[in-house]
């Protein structure tokens, strides 16, 4: 028992008698039930996130209609669906290029802010960011249009360079998922690179003196220093990574709808399709069962084994 | 107790700043940085100045595949303007992102004070479990909530995108106060309890002014992310009337197929106003982040 709680009961006793001696004041509802503070997270933690996991776990028994009891048959209906294993691989694409990109860009960008600018520091910090706060259904459609193919200013600059294209990437099967992976990447540096910041900045600067007394200097310092010692930052964009690979959506449905013929179909997309354009509840609940399954597994490994934290700050071990 | 928690969080910010006033290399290479940042800002920036420069164009130029033509006309935003009804797209976000942020702070702040401060039986449980709600796909869990909020006649509700919202975004800003909480000197809490305070009083006088960074933090972030929030929104919103933002331009890039100049001018008008807003409030959400909120 923490001695502060023991305090705490002797002051409230204490409060109360005296309160009872001079003005008779009631105490309120929430010192005598102090978990009424916990009681609103985990009211809406119940009833809108645990309760529609349970209930997807339940119907992805379930079949299309969502009345007959099928077992794991739904299961194996996604693990012998070809579109399946194209989320999965699609999924793969996303995350083993968006995050480690998103970091090594973000990461100079904000390593090039913090040490060498200073005047211009806010509005480099700021136009970075620009696009994060962009809505993504705003980006989608600049995009597309960016994309199109004829009057699409994407093949257009390409020839400046040398490069003809030939074809729309957005309509190509073997491209349209790394099309889309491009503007994912272009939305989301910024906040690689705001994470980064804040991480540079928390580097004690006696680090710094010590290592260029030492004779760390650019490249040295960068990477042998500054490196390591973001590797917090780092974990944690690894962690927020994955689960927003398996968060994404509006990109994927505004720009191309999984399409041309599932070429770039997502979780997000196909769980859409299955669930409300066909309404075939139980496949659509059996592939939300999988995702979820994959979101929370690989968050555990990564926990596990990476020590990583859905936040930086949470650098102390829970007590 | 106020000044206490002022003198903490400039503390801080001293720390922060330190770095990059002490650093400054050697001026050539900070040239060149300039310059590099310079020349990857103007990339990257391509999109959104295609963006402004598609909504300046009259009719017949808006198919150039050029980043600028000229000349440059505002006929585009008059026409989508007077044609449309924005400002209710735009009411209806204002009241869900307004409404999901107050919940969002206050069942949050809650729940972190009861963890961190009370240190309540049990909460550190609790606060594990609600956790795992960070990694929960929206996608796994919309079709459940979105047969819930019809069987409750919340589809096309306010409160029928809040609530939901809200539930995804408190473990988050559970996670941020809840580590400024453990960062605050605890004789603080200790004092206050000699001094006779409710824990009530303690949380409203001691626990959430010495928290204000990390409230003002997860403030701005939930704005931003619940405004721009689509794939909820997409099944919840179905008639028009209720319709948010990030919904608008699927609606209208259907109906200005042929006029990319109407459309990129919704398309402005609906990104202006948290761009505006994020660079109003930048100062905030970066003092946030280096008092914290997020450490290496």
């Amino acid at each position: 028992m923490e001695w502060s709680v023991y305090v705490q009961r002797s002051m409230n006793k204490a409060a109360a008698a005296e309160s009872e001696k001079k003005l008779p004041r009631r105490r309120s509802l929430v010192e005598r039930c102090p978990y009424l503070y916990v009681l609103p997270a985990t009211l809406m933690f119940v009833g809108l996130v645990a309760y529609p996991i349970l209930w997807v776990i339940g119907e992805s028994f379930r079949g299309a209609s969502g009345k007959d009891f099928v077992g794991f048959s739904q299961y194996v209906r996604a693990f012998s669906d070809p579109v399946f294993w194209r989320v999965l691989l699609n999924m793969f694409y996303w995350g083993a290029i968006t995050i480690p990109v998103q970091m090594v860009l973000g990461g100079s960008i904000a390593y090039l802010i913090e040490r060498h600018t200073s005047r211009s520091r806010t509005f480099f910090r700021v136009m970075f960011f620009l696009p994060v706060v962009t809505s993504v259904s705003v980006v989608s459609i600049v995009w597309a249009q960016m994309y199109a193919p004829y009057y699409g200013i994407v093949q257009e600059y390409l020839k400046y360079i040398g490069v003809q294209l030939t074809i729309a990437p957005l309509g190509e099967p073997s491209i349209a998922i790394f099309a889309l992976i491009l503007v994912n990447i272009w939305q989301w540096t910024g906040f690689s690179m705001i994470m980064y910041i804040a991480g540079i900045n928390s580097i004690p600067s006696e680090l710094f003196d010590a290592a260029l007394i030492d004779g760390a200097h650019g490249w040295n310092l960068a990477i042998r220093i500054v490196v390591p010692l973001l590797s917090p930052v780092t974990r944690s964009l690894l962690l927020l990574g994955v689960i927003g690979t398996l968060q994404t959506f509006p990109i994927v449905h505004l720009m191309t709808g999984g399409g041309p013929d599932h070429a770039s179909e997502i979780f997000g997309t196909y769980i859409f399709k299955q669930g409300f354009v066909i309404g075939d509840s139980g496949y659509s609940s059996a592939l939300s069962v999988l995702a979820l399954f994959l979101a929370l597994a690989l968050s555990v490994l990564q926990i596990a084994v990476l020590g990583s934290r859905l936040s930086p700050q949470t650098r102390r071990p829970a007590t | 107790m106020t000044a206490a928690g002022r003198n903490v969080s400039a503390g801080r910010r001293i720390v922060g700043s330190a770095f990059a006033k002490r650093h400054q290399l050697r001026p050539s290479f900070g040239f060149y940085a300039k310059i590099i940042l310079t020349v990857l800002l103007a990339l990257w920036m391509i999109p959104e100045v295609y963006m402004v420069s598609v909504s300046l164009r009259p009719p017949d130029k808006s198919f150039d595949p050029s980043l600028f033509v000229l000349p440059i006309t505002f006929d585009n935003f008059a026409t989508v303007i007077h044609d449309n009804p924005l400002l209710r797209f735009f009411w209806n976000s204002l009241v869900i992102t307004i409404g999901t942020v107050l919940v969002v702070l206050v069942a949050g702040s809650m729940f972190a004070y009861a963890a961190s401060v009370l240190r309540l039986k049990k909460t550190m449980l609790i606060y594990i479990i609600l956790l795992t709600t960070l990694m929960v796909p929206v996608a796994s869990i919309v079709l459940p909530l979105a047969i819930m909020l019809k069987s409750f006649d919340w589809i096309n509700s306010y409160q029928g995108l809040v609530l939901p919202y809200a539930a995804l975004g408190i473990p988050y800003a559970i996670v941020i106060i809840k580590a400024f909480m453990d960062d605050s000197p605890r004789d603080l809490f200790e004092a206050a309890m000699i001094d006779g305070c409710t824990t009530l009083q303690m949380f409203f006088h001691v626990a959430l002014p010495l928290v204000k960074p990390a409230l003002i933090f997860v403030a701005i972030w939930q704005f931003i992310v619940t405004w721009n929030e689509f794939f909820l929104a997409l099944v919840v919103m179905t008639d028009s009337e209720h319709k948010t933002v990030t919904l608008v331009p699927m609606q209208y890039s259907g109906m200005y197929m042929a006029n990319p100049g109407a459309l990129f001018a919704i398309l402005v008008i609906i990104a202006l106003p948290l761009i505006l807003l994020y660079i109003f409030v930048q100062r905030y959400f970066i003092a946030g982040l280096l008092s914290g909120a997020v450490k290496g």
